[in-house]
């Protein structure tokens, strides 16, 4: 039995496993078949999808940091605004603490003047006052002079001659300026 | 399914008998389906959307595992092989499920085993020449020199024995189920296989491959680190 009839009949057998030549050369179509199964799944599946994951990744990575950097601007904006509306805030403060103040100041003016033209217009009606006073007692005393006057020539022509007149006038006359004079 | 593997057709190429056995045979088959599930993937790949909805989900769960798998052994410096072992994942876990249809499981042959073992050794040696150089090198030579045969035996017999644990396996179903099947009345050979195709091809399949390619992707990183 030379070893290539033992090959042969080895062939046609079933065989559970041997230390031989065969052995090698079966590995060695499996770890070609392995190489082959390997660069196959490599570049048809697992790099392209392992890519597509990888770039998937990456973007959703950029989403999540321009979603972070809006949301640092937007709380930058809200800040901005409320530290804008807390100076609007002390500045209406101030404006009505001004204008308050102002009133105040303009109310106290405008009493100041009304008192003054007060005083003004009373001294004026005080003065006007003193001024028709005199006025009708210069009046009042012309009347009476022409009065007395008017009764006197009424008695005298009535009750003296001539010359008793004349001196009673002077008389009445002289007493009239007297007291005009006092007055 | 026989306990042995059969030879479908021998040729002489060069003065060298070569067998085509029932493990190449079953291997191409489990290529040619796992390289057509890989198109279709490619093809769906082109209507991806950004959240992910049905096959979407299952090829990107596919992917991301097995790369965090990868990752979390190899580490991120070494992560640019794991390629390399997403086919050895599939093609193994692929082998296991394959016996689940009856066909013998091409991991059920030593060839299968060794080969993938010869694959991960050789990714040991390029790593560690890569990124240890002299260092590596240098390191079947330690303590002293006399030791590098025993230093080559023990670098050696981690994938060896790495595929040997996968051959007995997986060889252990298939052995089990056989003799059910050749052993058994035909009315307890309804229902209750399924059960032990449960067993020997779904979970213990998955579990080795799991440990196949989990204790190669540590040995591949202990050459390199």
């Amino acid at each position: 039995m030379n070893f290539t009839i033992l090959l042969a009949q080895a062939a046609v057998e079933d065989r559970l496993f041997g230390l031989d030549s065969q052995t090698l050369i079966g590995a060695l179509i499996q770890f070609v078949n392995a190489l082959i199964l390997t660069g196959a799944l490599s570049f048809i599946l697992y790099k392209p999808v392992k890519e597509y994951m990888e770039k998937r990744s990456l973007k959703i990575k950029g989403q999540m940091e321009d979603a972070e950097k809006a949301k640092q601007k937007a709380e930058a904006l809200v800040a901005e605004f409320e530290a804008r509306l807390k100076d609007i805030d002390d500045e209406a403060e101030k404006i009505l603490e001004d204008a308050r103040l102002k009133a105040a100041e303009e109310g106290r003016a405008i009493v100041e003047n009304a008192k003054h033209e007060a005083e003004a217009i009373l001294k004026r009606a005080q003065e006007k006052i003193e001024f028709d006073k005199i006025k009708l007692r210069e009046e009042s005393r012309l009347y009476i002079i022409e009065l007395a006057v008017n009764l006197a020539q009424k008695y005298i022509e009535s009750s003296i001659d001539d010359n008793a007149k004349e001196q009673l006038f002077e008389e009445a006359i002289s007493k009239l300026e007297l007291s005009k004079w006092q007055s | 399914m026989g306990i042995g593997v059969k030879t479908f057709w021998t040729f002489n190429i060069f003065g060298v008998e070569v067998w085509i056995t029932e493990t190449i045979v079953n291997t191409w088959i489990i290529m040619l389906g796992l390289i057509a599930l890989a198109i279709f993937a490619r093809i769906k790949l082109r209507s991806f959307k950004e959240i992910p909805e049905g096959i979407q989900n299952f090829i990107e769960a596919a992917v991301d595992i097995f790369d965090g798998l990868a990752k979390s052994n190899l580490g991120e410096k070494l992560s640019y092989i794991s390629p390399l072992f997403f086919s050895v994942f599939a093609f193994i876990l692929s082998s296991a499920l394959f016996s689940v249809f009856g066909l013998r499981a091409p991991t059920a042959d030593f060839t299968t085993t060794f080969a993938l073992a010869m694959l991960s050794f050789l990714m040991m040696l390029i790593m560690g020449f890569k990124h240890k150089k002299g260092k590596y090198l240098k390191s079947f030579f330690e303590p002293y020199p006399i030791f590098f045969p025993l230093n080559l035996i023990g670098e050696l017999s981690k994938p060896i024995s790495l595929s040997f644990r996968l051959f007995g396996n997986m060889l252990s179903g298939t052995i089990i189920l056989t003799l059910y099947y050749a052993l058994t009345p035909i009315f307890v050979q309804i229902g209750i296989p399924a059960l032990l195709h449960a067993v020997f091809d779904v979970i213990f399949g998955a579990l080795q491959t799991y440990i196949f390619v989990v204790v190669s992707l540590m040995f591949v990183k202990n050459a390199a680190d």
